[in-house]
């Protein structure tokens, strides 16, 4: 009888059962305990061998490496919103997760490799310019996650290698003003309708010298492009509110929702203007409400 | 393939052999009796199969075996056995937060996790912290008054 569940008992072997066997690591379970549950009484069935991989130690821990943080894959989504390590709009996301029950269970590995479209964390990680670090019995590698997501619950992780960590480069200097909006319906355990996270960055003459925005179930893949970022940078913060159409129109070109996009595009406009608008009238407060 | 899974539940060591897949909730309800641990969705959307895994609230619905070994595990019939949990449960039945009851195991899971970490909570942060736990009697007003009693009442048990 082939064997259909593994528990390693260190990375070693879990990285030699991945390329043996290519069983898939299962950590929270909060996705996929659920997608393949077969009702009371009954052992969930997986189309392809698992190994439970919460318990091993390497996945875990939150650290600052050489000024860039670093999250264990296996990190739950509590873990990162209660660190004072983690950047703020990611910890937002992942204190906006479900409910307390959820977010000590669901981890960063999980919402990033499932790649969903939909997914709460990958939308901060994909502004801050985050990167996976990917191992497999023949090495390590590190990719951006830009990279990584390749499509709709499609990632660029081989069939040998498991996601060890995310690595959150500092970010110098510092962002001026932060946004992070989760749409949901039920706070608790709603996944996300949409998603927005931004952040400008204004120099002491007034000049912006950064902008970023990320977007969250608007498209089969989170949203970012750095040439419509461009169109806002380098530019006095004052010459915003003119530039503003242009480039609500060429954001509104990455997005692609398939499902209420006019509610879709018209909120992410919405949020957006409502962001750079507010950070032009140059508030004490670093994150925008 | 079943495999032999060690772990504490309610202050006991327990060891069940079964597939590391079986789910958590099945395993406590069917195989070790305990049946104040409901399911409702199984899909982590109601909180009727809370328990306490090292402390923490977790619904058992989503947890495989095999993620248990070495864990300690509460579940209500262990919580209730406990100052604070004998706190909550009069708390619930003076404040009228019980109905149909079904819901309420995993209530005072969460009210316990939320005590834990917050020992006098205000309304809006109660009502957060039962936000991943369903009823469909009461419309939560007497859950919430209930567990603000017991904040009130176990001053310094949590």
């Amino acid at each position: 009888m082939v064997e259909t569940s593994y528990i390693p008992k260190d990375l070693e072997e879990a990285l030699r059962l991945r390329k043996e066997t290519g069983a898939k690591p299962i950590a929270g379970g909060t996705d996929l305990m659920v997608a393949h549950r077969r009702g009371t009484g009954v052992v969930p069935k997986f189309p392809w061998p698992v190994m439970i991989v919460s318990q091993l130690a390497v996945f875990k821990g939150i650290r600052l490496e050489d000024g860039e943080v670093s999250i264990g894959a296996g990190c739950t989504c509590h873990e990162i919103e209660v660190s004072e390590l983690v950047p703020w709009p990611v910890r937002m996301a992942a204190s906006l997760m479900g409910a307390q029950s959820l977010r000590n269970l669901a981890t960063i590995g999980g919402n990033v490799c499932n790649a969903s479209p939909k997914a709460d964390l990958p939308v901060p990680l994909l502004m801050l310019d985050a990167r996976l670090e990917l191992a497999s019995v023949s090495g390590i590698r590190q990719i951006s996650l830009n990279d990584f997501l390749v499509g709709p619950k499609k990632t660029a992780l081989r069939d040998d290698e498991l996601l060890m960590r995310v690595i959150i480069p500092a970010v110098n200097p510092a962002f001026t003003y932060l946004w992070y909006r989760k749409i949901g319906t039920r706070r608790a355990n709603a996944i996300s309708k949409l998603s927005l996270c931004a952040a400008i960055t204004i120099d002491t003459e007034g000049m912006v010298t950064d902008f970023r925005s990320a977007s969250g179930a608007a498209g089969p893949r989170i949203a970012r492009n750095r040439m419509v970022e461009e169109m806002l940078i380098g530019i006095p913060i004052t010459d915003i509110e003119e530039r503003l159409p242009a480039f609500l129109d060429a954001y509104d070109g990455i997005l692609a929702p398939q499902a209420m996009p006019e509610y879709r595009r018209s909120s992410t406009r919405r949020m957006l203007e409502h962001f750079l608008r507010t950070a032009v009238t140059r508030p004490a407060h670093g994150i925008i409400e | 393939m079943v495999r032999e899974i060690q772990f504490r539940l309610n202050g006991k060591d327990v060891s069940v052999i079964c597939d590391p897949l079986k789910r958590l909730l099945d395993v406590l309800r069917e195989d070790l009796g305990m049946v104040g641990t409901k399911e409702a969705c199984g899909e982590g959307e109601c909180g009727a199969c809370s328990v306490l895994r090292d402390g923490a609230i977790v619904t058992t619905c989503m947890i495989p075996m095999g993620a248990v070994q070495g864990c300690e595990i509460t579940t209500i019939e262990g919580l209730r056995e406990t100052e604070r949990g004998k706190c909550l449960i009069e708390a619930f039945a003076d404040g009228g937060a019980v109905q149909c009851g079904f819901c309420i195991p995993g209530m005072v899971i969460a009210a316990e996790s939320l005590l834990a970490s917050n020992p006098h909570p205000t309304n809006e942060q109660i009502r957060h912290g039962i936000s991943g736990n369903l009823c469909r009697c009461t419309g939560y007003d007497l859950i919430v008054d209930s567990i603000r009693l017991a904040s009130e009442r176990g001053n310094g048990l949590w």
